[in-house]
């Protein structure tokens, strides 16, 4: 099963090679919840299409289907780069409606919340390995980035060959700590950013010309 | 309370699936059906010896019949359901004990000597709950329920203990499960597991029951 399946993979990523030289990379915007993923995709659509790809929370799991803004053009150095970018829900290996009654939610609502961001969770997934060329992770960088799910996550793009980014949003918070972010996966760079505040967007875009253009 | 576990005697109600994975008390396998009203104590029913029971006082082995006995003697055949049971009867001296029980036995339905007719009954009752449950529990639920049990035969047959079954049944979810239901609302997530299927779960069900979506043959669907 297992070899058939890479043999597969392998086929379908040569015969991608092939005819996507001018296809739009599909780019996954992964990382925990709450991480600011969506609000970076928003940023990225709106500063380049001006439309948004999807409402933005603070309450976790905001986002329970991955949304794709296809064909975002980015223009760095007098060259256009195409992307279509896909927003997917926070992974994570624990899903739990109690967390969400903290947030004003009646309990129906926060049940039916932690099922669909299950679901969400698994069509991540599903997508990392099927659909994704390659992958902007976003950390939160107040928080810890030592976790099973980052690293689990990063292996998972390195086994893959994928070209990845790794963010570390949410500068303009007080605790934040690129550093900590940068030495939690050193084999990658790390750009700091605030999503919300549009802080270094320009060097965000100039490393995803680079990486994914 | 029809089923009963043999090795504790915990009872259960009718189409209980609690029994399904072994006797959540002492992970017993063994259970036997008692029909409605028909319930005794379990300890002594097949160890307790008839003679023992019988000896002090004659009259205990009749006790729910005694009536029916009396009139017996008294009204004569007309109103007797078995011949042995009034041969047995107009003997009732001290003497006549070590056959007495077994012919009572042979009418008495109640008595303790019954309890291992039952017994030998058991691995009969077994195959015919069995297959009268599988109408009413999904065929997946009864296998698995079968082999869970299997698995707890393994160390010895009669102590697979509740710790035991819990600690297997989270290392079965550790290993094969993508995704386990704590309870509603509440999941663990597998990643390596669901990023390694080729099914993809699009839909989870409140009753634990959940839809994927089925790769196509292979190397097809990459437009």
């Amino acid at each position: 099963m297992g070899l058939l399946t890479n043999l597969r993979d392998s086929i379908s990523r040569v015969t991608d090679g092939l005819f996507a030289a001018d296809e739009p990379k599909r780019i996954g915007i992964y990382g925990p919840p709450n991480a600011g993923k969506t609000t970076l995709a928003n940023r990225i659509a709106r500063d380049w299409t001006g439309d948004a790809v999807g409402p933005e929370s603070h309450i976790p799991h905001e986002t329970r289907r991955a949304r794709r803004k296809e064909g975002v053009e980015i223009e760095r150095n007098g060259r256009t780069v195409t992307i279509d970018i896909v927003d997917t829900p926070g992974v994570t290996t624990k899903v739990d409606y109690k967390e969400f009654l903290d947030h004003d939610m009646e309990k129906d609502d926060a049940v039916r919340r932690s099922r669909e961001a299950t679901e969400g969770v698994a069509e991540a997934m599903h997508w990392l390995r099927e659909d994704v060329d390659g992958v902007i992770y976003v950390l939160d960088s107040t928080t810890d980035p030592f976790t099973q799910v980052n690293t689990m996550l990063i292996g998972i793009i390195e086994s893959q060959d994928l070209p990845a980014l790794i963010l570390a949003n949410k500068t303009d918070l007080p605790g934040a700590d690129v550093q900590q972010i940068a030495n939690a996966f050193p084999q990658h760079e790390t750009i700091p950013l605030s999503a919300l505040e549009g802080d270094n967007m320009d060097e965000v875009y100039t490393k995803i010309a680079e990486y994914f253009g | 309370m029809p089923h009963q576990c043999t090795t504790c005697g915990r009872t259960f109600p009718d189409g209980s699936k609690e029994m399904l994975s072994g006797c959540p008390d002492c992970g017993g396998n063994k259970f036997q059906f008692k029909p409605a009203g028909a319930t005794e104590e379990p300890a002594g029913d097949d160890a307790g010896s008839p003679g023992a029971s019988a000896d002090p006082s004659p009259s205990t082995p009749e006790g729910p019949t005694g009536s029916t006995a009396d009139q017996g003697t008294s009204d004569g055949a007309a109103a007797d359901p078995t011949p042995d049971e009034r041969a047995a009867d107009p003997s009732p001296g001290e003497a006549a004990d070590a056959t007495r029980p077994d012919a009572a036995a042979s009418a008495d339905r109640s008595s303790e000597t019954d309890g291992t007719e039952q017994i030998a009954d058991r691995s009969d009752e077994d195959t015919a709950q069995a297959s009268a449950r599988s109408e009413v529990v999904s065929p997946d639920e009864l296998d698995r329920a079968s082999r869970e049990v299997e698995n707890t035969e393994d160390p010895s047959p009669a102590e697979g203990e509740q710790p035991g079954i819990d600690a297997l049944r989270d290392e079965l979810n550790d290993q094969f499960e993508s995704i386990r239901i704590v309870s509603p609302g509440q999941y663990e997530l597998n990643l390596m597991e669901l990023y390694d299927r080729q099914e993809y779960i699009i839909s989870l069900q409140e009753d634990g029951r959940y839809v994927i979506e089925m790769p196509d043959a292979w190397g097809i669907q990459d437009e």
